[in-house]
C-alpha cells in the first residue's frame, strides 16, 4: 500500500522532471484538456488517471519509467534485505550467546532482562528519530546510494531508515524466539537469576510480576511464582545447589519467551506500523506539497484561453523596393488638389504659377470629380507641353480610387500630358518623409505609366 | 446578431487597424507595414477559453474605393430603413468583382452582424475627406465604436474625438503600441457596451485575461527560479586520460573549462529569455541585450554587469545576517531554547560577515582536478563560488521579463535591455531578501534543497519582480 504510494510519488516527480522540457503554455493546454475529459466522464482527474492518460497518449512503453522507478524503490529493498538478513542472524546468535552455558551454570536472567530492555531501548531510540526526522545515517547513505538525496523520496528519508531498521529488529526477535524455541526442545536449560545487590526474592518477584502483567491473562504459566524466584536464586561462590529440584531451573522458559516477545519483538513492530503509516502519510503529503502537484491542479482548473494567435502573415508582406526616384516637377498650368490636400494652405511655390485649380477626390462627388477632368483636358488640348500637377497627402496611402481618377483623365486627357504626383506634408514648409514617398513612389511604379511619376516641390527635392 | 460576439476592425488603409488587433490578440505575427493593401482579406481572431470562442476580432482590408460604393448604395436605395439591406446585397453584388474585393472583404462581417471598431490615426490632422466611408459603415446600421490610434509622433486626437462623436456611438484613445495592459482590458470591456449582448462575454473575457496575467508572471518566477538554481550550481566536468593530464597544463585546462561553463551559463539564460518571451506569445522579437561576449564591457559577468545588476555590501550583509541567522536557529531549536537565541545570533553576525567582505567581489569559480583514480582524472569547474552572480542573473531576467511583459504585440521596435542604473531589490522586503540569499547561497553550495524553500524561493522571485515593477513605476 505504502510501496504503491512511493511509486506513484516518484512516477508524478519523474513526469514532472520531463515537463521541464515543455512549454508552460503547451502544459496548460495538455493537462486542461484532461480535466475536461474527465468532467465529461465524470471523473474525477487523480494522478494516477492522470499518469496512466500520458502514457496512453504519448504511446510510450512506461516500463522506463517502471525501471527508473525500480531503481530509486530497489536501493531501500535491498537495504531492507540486508538489515533483515542481519537481524536474523543476529538475533539468533544473541539468543544463543545469551543462552550459551556449560552444564554446571545457570543462564542469568537478569542479564536476559538488561539486553531485552535494551533492545525496548532501541526500538524507543528509533521511533523518536524518525518522529523527529533526525537522519545520523545521511552521509552514510548518501554515499552508498547514490542519488538518494535528488529522488521524490527524500523528505520521506527518515521513515523508510526506520521502517528498514524495525523490520530489522522485527527478525532480530523472531530469530531469537525461534532460537530460544529450538534450544528449549534440543537442550536442558537451567535458568535462575543472580545479582550482587542485596536484593530479595520478593523484590526481584515483584519486578518480575510487573514484567509479566501485559500477559498475565493469557498465559499465567508465563508468569513466575515467588517459590519458583526463591529456589533458583543462585551465587557464583555455590558450587552446587542439591535443595532445588533440577527441573525447576527449566520451567522460566515461557517467562522468557514472552519477555522476549513482549520487550523485543513487540516495540519493533509497533515502530515498523508507525514508520509504515509515517510513509503512508508522508508520501500523501509529499505528494499533495510536491510544487509540480500545486502546477498542476491549478493548470487543470484553470481554463487556457487562446487569444487567437495561430495566424500567421509576417512572411507575406508586400515587396516594398522600389528603383523609382522623384523627378523634377514639370512647367504646369493645372493643379489638382486631389481628397483635401492643400488644405488649408499650399506652399508658395505652387499657389502661384497655376492657371487652374481644381480640386477631387475625398468630399467631391465622382461626378464632380469628372468635370474636373473635362474641364482639365479642355485646357490642356490648348498647350504643346500639357502637364498636370496633381497634389495630395503625402500622409494618407494612395487608394484605388486616386488610381481609377488618374486612368479616368488619362483616358480623356492628351496622350502626352504628364502627370506629376506631388505628395505634401503635413505644413507648407516641410517635405514629406522618405517613407511617405517611399509609398508614393510605389504606386507610380503599379500604375506603370510613364508619364506619371513623383515629384517634390522645388527646393524639398 | 451572432450568438458570439464580432468585432470588425475597419477604416482607411493603413491607419493602425493590424496593429489593433495584433495587440489585442496578442499575436505578433501579423504583418504590419506601412503599405497599403498589406491586409488583403480578412482574418479571423477569435478569443476562445477552453475551446469555446468568446469573442472574435476580424482583421479586415481598408477602404479603396468609398465614394463609389456609397454612390451604388445610395442609387439603390430608397428609405433609411432599408440602408442595411442595401449593404448586404452590395456585398453579395460584388463579392466576385476585383474592384471591389477590399469592401466586401470589409462589409462582409458588418453584414453577418459584426460591430464596427473604427479606426484611425490620431497622429495626423483630422480631415472630412474620410466622411463617405464613416457614411458606409453608418448605413450599415451595427453597434459602432471609434479608436484614435496614434501611430506618429503628433497628436491631433482632440480634433479627431470631436468629428468622430458625430458618426459614432463611443469614441476611444487607444495606442496600440503602448497602451498598457489595463487599457487592453478596458477596451475590451469597452466592446462589450455596445451591444448589451455582448457585455458578459467581453466581461468574462476580460477576467480570464487578467487571470492568464496573472499565471504568466507565476510560470515566469518558477522559469527564473529553475534557471538561477541551474546555473547557480552548474559544474562543469571533463574526465581526462593519463595522456591528456600530461598534455595539457593546468591554466589551459582551467581557461578550456572556464569558456566552456560560459558558453553553457549563457545558453541557458538564452533559454530563460525564449521560454518567457513564448510564454507571453512573442515570438518574434529582436532582443538587443548586453553582448554576452567574455571581452565585453557589458558581459554578463563583467564588473560592470556587477555594477548595474548586483547587491551593495550593505544588502549582503543583511541578507546574509538573515539568512545566517536562520541556519543559527537550528543551534536554538536543538538546545530546545536553552541558548536563548544565541544561536540565531552568531549565525546572522557569521552570515552578515561572509556576505559583507567576501560577498561585493565576483569571484570567478575555481578550478578542481580530482585524483587519479583507474587511469583518468575528472576536472571540474564550478559552482559560482559568490552569490552576485546569482543577483546578476537575476536582476537581467526579470528586466527582460519586465520588458517583454510590457510589450505589446503591435510593438516590432527592437528590444533593448539596457542595464539599470539603480539597485532596484532595495524595494524587496527583508524576508523575501534572505529567501533569496539562502537559496543562491545553497545552489553554490551543491546542498540538497527541498520543496519548501524551493516554494520560498518562487515566492521570493515573485516578489522581487513587483519590486521590480514598484522601482520602475517610481523612475517614471
Amino acid at each position: 500500500m505504502a510501496d504503491s504510494r512511493l511509486r506513484r510519488l516518484l512516477a508524478f516527480d519523474r513526469q514532472v522532471r520531463r515537463d521541464r522540457a515543455q512549454s508552460p503554455v503547451f502544459l496548460h493546454r495538455r493537462d486542461r484538456r484532461f480535466a475536461l475529459d474527465c468532467q465529461d466522464r465524470n471523473q474525477a482527474p487523480s494522478i494516477d488517471r492522470w499518469l496512466a492518460h500520458l502514457a496512453r497518449v504519448g504511446g510510450l512503453d512506461d516500463t522506463g519509467d517502471i525501471k527508473a522507478q525500480s531503481q530509486v524503490l530497489s536501493g531501500w529493498h535491498r537495504l531492507m534485505l540486508a538489515f533483515t538478513l542481519v537481524g536474523l542472524i543476529a538475533g539468533a546468535l544473541a539468543m544463543a550467546g545469551l543462552l550459551y552455558y556449560e552444564g554446571g551454570q545457570r543462564i542469568n536472567l537478569t542479564a536476559l532482562l538488561a539486553f531485552a530492555a535494551l533492545q525496548t531501548l532501541l526500538a524507543l531510540i528509533t521511533i523518536v528519530q524518525s518522529a523527529v526526522e533526525w537522519q545520523p545515517w545521511r552521509p552514510l547513505l548518501r554515499r552508498f546510494m547514490p542519488g538518494v538525496s535528488d529522488s521524490a523520496l527524500r523528505p520521506l528519508m527518515p521513515a523508510l531508515m526506520a521502517r528498514i531498521a524495525h523490520a530489522g529488529g522485527v527478525c532480530f526477535g523472531l530469530a531469537g524466539v525461534a532460537t530460544l524455541l529450538v534450544l528449549v526442545v534440543i537442550q536442558d536449560l537451567a535458568f535462575g537469576w543472580s545479582t550482587t545487590l542485596s536484593t530479595g526474592a520478593e523484590g526481584y518477584h515483584r519486578l518480575l510480576a510487573a514484567l509479566a502483567w501485559p500477559w498475565q491473562h493469557l498465559w499465567p504459566a508465563a508468569v513466575p511464582e515467588l517459590s519458583l524466584v526463591e529456589a533458583t536464586r543462585f551465587f557464583r561462590a555455590e558450587s552446587t545447589d542439591a535443595q532445588t529440584a533440577p527441573e525447576r531451573w527449566g520451567q522460566w522458559w515461557p517467562f522468557v519467551m514472552m519477555v522476549w516477545l513482549v520487550y523485543v519483538v513487540f516495540p519493533r513492530l509497533v515502530g515498523l506500523a508507525l514508520a509504515q503509516w509515517q510513509i503512508h502519510r508522508g508520501a500523501r503529503r509529499a505528494l499533495a506539497g510536491h510544487p509540480g502537484m500545486i502546477a498542476l491542479e491549478y493548470r487543470m482548473e484553470t481554463p487556457t484561453v487562446d487569444t487567437g494567435n495561430e495566424h500567421n502573415d509576417a512572411a507575406d508582406s508586400p515587396d516594398v523596393q522600389t528603383a523609382a526616384q522623384c523627378r523634377d516637377l514639370p512647367d504646369s498650368q493645372i493643379l489638382i488638389c486631389w481628397s483635401g490636400a492643400g488644405d488649408p494652405e499650399l506652399p508658395d511655390s505652387l499657389t502661384a504659377s497655376h492657371l487652374l485649380t481644381e480640386s477631387a477626390g475625398g468630399q467631391r462627388s465622382l461626378e464632380d470629380d469628372l468635370h474636373t477632368i473635362e474641364r482639365c483636358g479642355e485646357l490642356l488640348a490648348k498647350q504643346s507641353k500639357p502637364a498636370v500637377t496633381l497634389v495630395t497627402r503625402a500622409w494618407e496611402p494612395p487608394i484605388a480610387e486616386l488610381a481609377d481618377f488618374i486612368e479616368q483623365a488619362r483616358q480623356r486627357w492628351p496622350k502626352k500630358t504628364r502627370v506629376a504626383l506631388l505628395p505634401l506634408a503635413t505644413a507648407p514648409t516641410l517635405a514629406a518623409s522618405p517613407s511617405q514617398l517611399a509609398q508614393w513612389l510605389r504606386f507610380a511604379d503599379r500604375l506603370k505609366d510613364d508619364r506619371v511619376f513623383i515629384s517634390q516641390p522645388e527646393g524639398m527635392n | 446578431m451572432p450568438q458570439t460576439p464580432v468585432f470588425a476592425v475597419v477604416g482607411h488603409p493603413n491607419k493602425g487597424k493590424s496593429s489593433i488587433v495584433a495587440t489585442l490578440s496578442q499575436n505578433d505575427a501579423i504583418a504590419i507595414a506601412l503599405e497599403p493593401g498589406t491586409t488583403r482579406k480578412r482574418q479571423d481572431y477569435p478569443l476562445s477559453v477552453d475551446g469555446h470562442v468568446v469573442y472574435t476580432l476580424v482583421d479586415t482590408p481598408g477602404f479603396q474605393r468609398p465614394r463609389r460604393v456609397l454612390e451604388w448604395l445610395e442609387a439603390h436605395s430608397v428609405s433609411a430603413s432599408d440602408r442595411a439591406d442595401t449593404v448586404s446585397a452590395f456585398v453579395n453584388q460584388f463579392s466576385d468583382d476585383p474592384r471591389f474585393k477590399d469592401e466586401c472583404q470589409l462589409l462582409a462581417p458588418l453584414a453577418e452582424g459584426a460591430g464596427i471598431i473604427y479606426v484611425v490615426d490620431g497622429s495626423i490632422p483630422y480631415s472630412p475627406q474620410h466622411e463617405a466611408e464613416m457614411t458606409i459603415l453608418r448605413w450599415t446600421g451595427q453597434p459602432s465604436l471609434a479608436l484614435i490610434n496614434s501611430i506618429g509622433p503628433e497628436d491631433f486626437s482632440d480634433t479627431w474625438e470631436r468629428a468622430l462623436g458625430q458618426f459614432f456611438q463611443v469614441v476611444r484613445r487607444f495606442d496600440a503600441v503602448r497602451a498598457p495592459f489595463d487599457q487592453h482590458l478596458s477596451l475590451l470591456k469597452t466592446f462589450g457596451q455596445l451591444e448589451p449582448a455582448w457585455e458578459e462575454p467581453l466581461s468574462e473575457a476580460t477576467r480570464y485575461l487578467s487571470e492568464q496575467r496573472i499565471q504568466r508572471r507565476r510560470e515566469t518566477a518558477s522559469l527564473i527560479a529553475d534557471t538561477l538554481e541551474r546555473m547557480m550550481s552548474f559544474r562543469e566536468k571533463r574526465t581526462l586520460t593519463l595522456q591528456q593530464t600530461a598534455e595539457i597544463s593546468d591554466q589551459t585546462l582551467a581557461e578550456q573549462l572556464r569558456d566552456q561553463w560560459y558558453k553553457n551559463q549563457r545558453k541557458k539564460e538564452e533559454h530563460l529569455r525564449i521560454a518567457i518571451e513564448r510564454l507571453y506569445q512573442h515570438n518574434r522579437i529582436q532582443r538587443q541585450e548586453a553582448e554576452l561576449a567574455w571581452h565585453s564591457e557589458h558581459d554578463l559577468f563583467s564588473e560592470r554587469s556587477r555594477s548595474a545588476w548586483g547587491v551593495d555590501r550593505r544588502y549582503l550583509a543583511t541578507a546574509g545576517f538573515g539568512a545566517g541567522a536562520v541556519s543559527g536557529a537550528g543551534i536554538d531549536a536543538v538546545t530546545l531554547g536553552h541558548s536563548l537565541g544565541t544561536g540565531a545570533l552568531i549565525g546572522g553576525l557569521v552570515g552578515a560577515a561572509g556576505s559583507y567582505f567576501y560577498g561585493d567581489r565576483l569571484t570567478l569559480p575555481v578550478l578542481n582536478t580530482g585524483i587519479l583514480k583507474d587511469g583518468l582524472r575528472t576536472a571540474t569547474f564550478g559552482p559560482v563560488q559568490d552569490s552576485q552572480f546569482g543577483y546578476v542573473v537575476l536582476g537581467r531576467a526579470i528586466n527582460h521579463w519586465w520588458h517583454v511583459s510590457q510589450r505589446n504585440h503591435a510593438g516590432r521596435d527592437l528590444l533593448d535591455l539596457a542595464p539599470a542604473d539603480d539597485h532596484w531589490l532595495e524595494y524587496l522586503d527583508r524576508s523575501h531578501r534572505r529567501d533569496i540569499h539562502r537559496m543562491l547561497d545553497r545552489c553554490r553550495k551543491k546542498r540538497s534543497i527541498d520543496d519548501q524553500t524551493r516554494q520560498d524561493f518562487v515566492a521570493a522571485i515573485g516578489a522581487a519582480m513587483d519590486a521590480f515593477d514598484q522601482w520602475r513605476l517610481n523612475q517614471t
